[in-house]
């Protein structure tokens, strides 16, 4: 989402484990003061907030799911509007509740930021939560007096540039809401950023982060998001000046990206980056797509509205001639080209169209 | 009126025609100045007004052996004069425009050098723009009374026009013996490659100053719209030059209508705090192409990060304001 005019007042930083050999608990180590960035560092920490959430962003857009009162989303829903002196403390809250929803050896702990402030205009109130994995790396150091460079091996390094290292979560207030509505649905909009849930059959990996720790859960409404995604790029690319067997390969790159890729999430940017060469198009594209009301981020993918659309490949010819390709295998046996044909009165050719079926014929009438 | 008589007239008369020469500079200069340009860079020397000397005005008056003037005091304009020197063809239609539209004056528009071309296409001679100005009516500038008949001539030259003036004036006017022919051709020859040099002068400023960002107004727009939302004047760096060379292909006639358009949203009223407190910060935010780089951001990400022409970080505090991401892993 697009994350215009961010301000973050408050910063506070726990610190999570892996589970010991036995796969009990450690309990996480609490901070009972706000961090204080100097301007620079803000900058850095606002950048790494909005490339992980913002526009054009693998941020994916959940739903609240779990609304009990000893929830994630009900103690963020009562943290927003607490004082300074309150806020530290509830805060650990949410690093014991990753603790608890870390519940296998193999997920490695690390720092939690969890920051508040407020973006948009008018201003809205937001919450945000970021689960940084610690890595090893390398310091530059320069001697002195002979201007030598060498390395210092530093142990933990956190918040490098990059998303693959890091979780985020942003409950971003909406701008208006029912204040009686007892759904918080109503009144958050949840962002969640994780690497592991854009990979391929990333599902899994990604559910004690989403689902067992900020209790949220896919939206309702992938479905349709998911069709007005299929139906505004067939229209870009019907509306693209470019000769038609390109546009029947995007077409059928665009079959491939939702039913045989296997990531759970879909993106325009995506989509532009993998399939489109030219760049001012990936641009055309986004903007088209933006416009078209589809999110600027990430969203998971559900197919279940065009399933028989992505069945069957179809091309109409002049003359009602058709034809029909399972979409599977319509790349590997169909090619389109266009020629030229016979010349018209004008002398100027006709535009004719050869197929080649890379099989024999089955049957005809 | 006889030649001692004439002397002791324009004795008495040069505090008038000093003020008069005066004043005609100080107008034109100041209203160059209104037009937003820099004097120094402008004209190629300072603008002065000099009085004739009183040698070769009685020379003038009473000695030229193919002239004779039944009033010379009157009819010679040129007793006080004012010259201006500047680079270009184009500069001299600037200045011309200046004096055809003040107010001040009267002027008697009587020699130009392409009035001078229709007249004698095959002649390569002295090249000028000359004007006689006189008070509209009487006025008084600082207690000198300036009566209407007090005339200034005005010249008008490029400076390859003025130099071949002054080789001509000192060394062929001036000179000691009988010019031979030979030196002639060879002057009117230079002067027939300045006209030329002074036409590629032209055209290569022209060409320089063409473009699509130009045809479209777009920086005076787009300093327009800067003003409007922040109420600061932009100014306008080199990196912006850089910035629109790159950028080219993405500027058309809807260029500045389309940043309006995206910037009239109200959820984008934040911004012109933003510049203002980000303004020392980095210098994009000083110039009114952060408009057109906000833009870009929204709607032609991937071509501004694949084209940009700095270091990414010089980007980055204008992608935080709008929150837009830039990594892709």
């Amino acid at each position: 989402m697009q994350l215009l005019n961010l301000n973050i007042d408050r910063i506070i930083i726990h610190q999570v484990y892996r589970r010991d050999q036995d796969g009990n608990k450690v309990t996480p180590t609490q901070s009972h003061e706000y961090t204080n960035f100097d301007q620079s560092a803000m900058e850095a920490f606002k950048t790494r907030v909005k490339d992980a959430l913002g526009d054009g962003s693998k941020a994916v857009q959940m739903e609240i799911v779990n609304q009990e009162s000893n929830d994630l989303p009900t103690l963020i829903n009562q943290m927003i509007v607490q004082e300074d002196d309150t806020f530290p403390a509830s805060s650990y809250d949410i690093a014991k509740k990753l603790t608890d929803a870390q519940q296998t050896k193999s997920i490695p702990g690390g720092i939690v930021v969890v920051f508040s402030g407020s973006q948009g205009h008018p201003a809205k109130k937001f919450l945000g939560i970021i689960k940084a994995e610690v890595h090893s790396g390398y310091e530059k150091e320069v001697d002195k007096k002979t201007n030598e460079i060498s390395l210092k091996f530093v142990e933990e390094i956190l918040l490098t540039p990059g998303t693959r290292l890091y979780k985020t979560a942003g409950f971003f207030e909406k701008a208006n809401y029912d204040e009686h509505s007892s759904d918080l649905n109503d009144k958050w909009t949840v962002m969640v950023s994780d690497y592991q849930i854009n990979k391929a059959d990333g599902k899994a990996a990604a559910q004690y982060f989403y689902s067992d720790f900020l209790g949220c859960g896919y939206p309702q409404t992938s479905a349709r998001t998911t069709k007005q995604f299929h139906e505004s790029t067939s229209l870009f690319i019907d509306k693209l000046n470019v000769p038609a067997p390109e546009k029947s390969n995007l077409l059928n790159a665009l079959t491939t990206y939702l039913k045989v890729d296997t990531s759970s999430t879909i993106s325009a940017s995506e989509f532009a980056s993998k399939y489109f060469d030219d760049i001012d198009t990936q641009d055309a594209y986004t903007s088209h797509m933006k416009d078209s009301g589809l999110p600027d981020n990430a969203f998971t993918k559900d197919i279940e509205h065009i399933e028989s659309k992505l069945q069957f490949r179809k091309v109409n010819f002049g003359g009602n001639v058709k034809i029909t390709a399972p979409s599977e295998t319509f790349k590997d046996l169909i090619t389109i080209e266009t020629i030229e044909g016979d010349l018209d009165e004008s002398g100027t050719p006709a535009e004719w169209t050869k197929i080649i079926i890379k099989n024999r014929i089955t049957k005809q009438e | 009126m006889n030649e001692s008589e004439f002397k002791e007239k324009w004795e008495s008369d040069k505090p008038v025609y000093r003020a008069w020469g005066e004043y005609v500079v100080n107008t034109i200069t100041q209203d160059l100045e209104g037009r937003g340009k820099n004097l120094n860079e402008f004209l190629k020397t300072p603008a002065k007004y000099r009085l004739k000397d009183d040698g070769s005005l009685v020379d003038k008056a009473f000695y030229r052996p193919n002239k004779k003037y039944s009033d010379p005091y009157n009819q010679i304009e040129d007793k006080v004069g004012a010259r201006f020197i500047v680079l270009l063809l184009d500069d001299i239609k600037e200045i011309c425009d200046v004096i055809e539209k003040s107010p001040a004056w009267s002027f008697d528009a009587c020699k130009h050098f392409d009035e001078d071309k229709e007249k004698d296409p095959l002649l390569f001679t002295y090249q000028s723009v000359h004007y006689i100005l006189k008070p509209k009516k009487e006025i008084v500038v600082q207690d000198i009374t300036i009566p209407e008949s007090i005339s200034c001539e005005v010249q008008i030259r490029t400076l390859l026009q003025h130099a071949h003036a002054e080789l001509t004036h000192d060394a062929i006017y001036k000179a000691k013996r009988t010019v031979q022919p030979k030196v002639h051709r060879t002057v009117a020859k230079s002067m027939a490659l300045i006209e030329t040099t002074d036409d590629f002068f032209t055209s290569v400023t022209q060409q320089l100053n063409s473009g699509p960002l130009e045809e479209h107004g777009v920086i005076e727009r787009l300093d327009g719209l800067y003003l409007n939302v922040t109420g600061i004047k932009s100014h306008t760096q080199k990196s912006s030059i850089v910035i629109w060379d790159v950028f080219e292909q993405c500027i058309d006639e809807n260029l500045v209508d389309n940043i309006q358009s995206q910037l009239i949203n109200s959820k984008y009223d934040f911004l012109s705090e933003t510049i203002k407190k980000r303004y020392t910060e980095n210098a994009f935010y000083q110039q009114s192409t952060v408009l057109f780089l906000y833009w870009m951001l929204e709607r032609k990400k991937q071509r501004l990060l694949s084209n940009w022409p700095f270091q990414h970080e010089l980007l980055e505090p204008l992608a935080v304001d709008l929150g837009v991401s830039t990594w892709a892993d």
